[in-house]
């Protein structure tokens, strides 16, 4: 169960995040939604506790800002958006670092039998197995991006947090990692809270949503109830509803 | 691996071992390591060896070979931290300004005569230390506020602009004062000549468990190369870390060039090659960095002093020859891989 209360982030004097709440219960997924620069990275940032914020992100009861990097770690793990490599590993290598905290701390901190099964499991969830000894230097954006979906899997944690997830990946994958991600959110107390551009991958990850405007909520609620085809409509600046249904009528009269 | 790791540690030794043996008098390789191991054993000598080789060996060449391994080491270490740290592929304490912060600390000592009360011997490496550090802050710091990502080339740019100016400020002090002017201009371009096995003593215990501390934190290093934010959301407590990390390579840096003057390059080249060979993780990058830049320095200096015979050139020199061309390729190669 994570809790968000009055969240409030800013960078140096601009505020870009105001006020914002939300509860996810265990087991459930919420998709933020919003158009470009709305903040929403940046409120996933100040939960994953990244970026400094006010407000209060409680897990399972506990406050994050009164917890230690670890701590949070353990429940909490982030996908970011990937970046530049600079410096290459293996596929393995690099997802092993998701172990991090589950390593024991030895003079080099090598992994155990159950961190190398965990890791090899995360892999063939993502379906990087076989290309487990390639350097990530040499991948593809979309086999880079399961790299790093595999390495926040490999963290276990209870939460996972993932921005723009989809970005490089094919359709195929895009649905199998929604579909992946609904599987894994059923059990153990799981949840996930995605930012996602696909409107429609987000309906299929979750029906909660929280809406997001110029860093406020402009809504949060069940799609259908609290957001509205209106409310869409507003935020995006298009009809966004219309849109999907003229899409649809395009693709099944060509297609019929 | 285990393979490449052995044969680089045995050319390294090779290295060490030529580094002593060849010079203006030559002693055998076999000759130089039945010197040492009974210099250390307590044994008599064979009388096939003469009094002046076991002088030359033991009281110059190796305490000599010993230091420039040591300083090749304390750099290439410090130079792969800081570039996993910084997530850049041209960080060093030559490019960061920690090497003229230190040779201007170096320098106040050497005019001056200062010396810190109790611990006089130690008055080089820490004031070497303190200026070094003091460098590397200045520059982080303003790199950070023009761009506080710290990825792209604001870091670089901001070191060199330091560094210049540091560097100007030691010429200055070194004009005024015309007696040590030929001592500072020929320490500005470092050099192992003249130096025994105190400063042996000194920098190996400093280098060495600098060294152990950043090994021990090899998997942090790894996971900083993907950026701060990705450690700390994989649990890495980065500030601390981060800190940790920078300050120690400072101090290894600072320490060493504060005796041997500035040597520039090695800390860029060393890591890099052996990223090249063993790959970016840091359990392997870092000691085989400090194998590596020991090795290099060590034949970096035995360049020095005997590419022109009967002269010792200064060896920062010799690397800056080799290292120049060497920086550009990495930069320029470096620009391509962006476009």
């Amino acid at each position: 169960m994570l809790t968000a209360s009055g969240i409030n982030v800013s960078y140096g004097k601009t505020q870009v995040v105001f006020d914002v709440s939300f509860e996810v219960a265990d087991n459930e997924n919420i998709c933020v939604l919003g158009p470009n620069g709305c903040g929403k990275t940046t409120l996933l940032k100040a939960i994953a506790g990244i970026l400094p914020h006010s407000g209060a992100v409680l897990i399972d009861g506990r406050d994050t800002n009164a917890m230690r990097r670890r701590e949070v770690s353990l429940k909490i793990a982030m996908m970011s958006q990937s970046q530049g490599i600079y410096f290459s590993y293996t596929v393995y290598d690099a997802v092993m670092m998701g172990r991090y905290l589950h390593i024991k701390d030895g003079v080099f901190g090598s992994p155990s039998s159950g961190d190398r099964d965990f890791v090899a499991d995360c892999l063939k969830s993502v379906g990087l197995l076989d290309v487990a000894k390639k350097e990530i230097s040499q991948l593809s954006g979309g086999q880079l991006q399961r790299v790093f979906f595999a390495r926040t899997l490999a963290q276990e944690p209870q939460i996972i947090l993932l921005d723009e997830p989809t970005n490089h990946l094919d359709m195929k994958y895009q649905i199998e990692l929604i579909e992946y991600l609904r599987e894994w959110s059923r059990i153990d107390g799981h949840s996930v809270i995605g930012v996602l551009h696909d409107i429609n991958l987000a309906m299929r990850l979750s029906e909660n949503m929280l809406i997001m405007r110029e860093g406020r909520t402009a809504a949060c609620g069940r799609v259908g109830e609290d957001v509205t085809a209106k409310l869409l409509g507003d935020v995006y600046g298009v009809d966004v509803v219309g849109f999907m249904r003229e899409s649809l009528n395009k693709w099944e009269e060509s297609m019929s | 691996m285990k393979l490449k790791i052995w044969v680089t540690v045995i050319a390294a030794l090779v290295i060490l071992v030529l580094g002593m043996a060849i010079g203006s008098v030559f002693v055998t390789p076999a000759d130089s390591l039945a010197i040492i191991w009974h210099k250390l054993t307590h044994t008599a000598m064979p009388a096939s060896i003469k009094a002046t080789d076991v002088s030359i060996i033991w009281n110059l060449r190796l305490p000599r070979a010993l230091l420039a391994f040591i300083v090749g080491a304390a750099l290439s270490v410090s130079g792969a931290v800081m570039q996993s740290v910084l997530k850049n592929p041209l960080a060093s304490s030559y490019t960061l300004g920690v090497s003229s912060g230190a040779s201007l600390g170096a320098s106040l000592v050497i005019l001056c005569g200062i010396t810190l009360p109790l611990l006089k011997m130690f008055t080089l490496p820490i004031l070497g230390f303190a200026f070094g550090l003091g460098t590397i802050l200045l520059s982080i710091t303003i790199a950070s506020r023009l761009d506080s990502s710290l990825e792209n080339n604001t870091i670089i740019l901001t070191g060199m602009v330091i560094s210049l100016f540091t560097n100007a400020v030691v010429t200055l002090i070194s004009a005024m004062s015309r007696e040590h002017i030929q001592q500072l201009i020929y320490w500005q371009m470092g050099s192992f000549s003249l130096k025994d096995w105190n400063t042996v003593f000194i920098l190996l215990p400093i280098t060495l468990l600098g060294t152990l501390v950043v090994v021990h934190y090899n998997r942090e290093l790894d996971m900083l190369t993907f950026g701060e934010e990705q450690a700390k959301s994989m649990g890495v407590n980065t500030v601390r870390v981060k800190w940790i990390l920078l300050v120690i390579a400072a101090a290894v840096t600072g320490s060493a060039i504060s005796f041997v003057g500035v040597i520039g390059f090695v800390d860029l080249v060393a890591p890099h090659i052996v990223r090249k060979i063993f790959g970016s993780r840091h359990r392997y990058v870092i000691p085989m960095s400090a194998v590596l830049g020991g090795a290099f320095m060590v034949a970096c200096d035995l360049a020095a002093r005997t590419i022109v015979p009967m002269q010792d050139l200064p060896v920062g020199a010799v690397t800056a020859i080799i290292g120049a061309p060497f920086f550009a390729y990495v930069y320029f190669s470096k620009r391509k891989g962006d476009a």
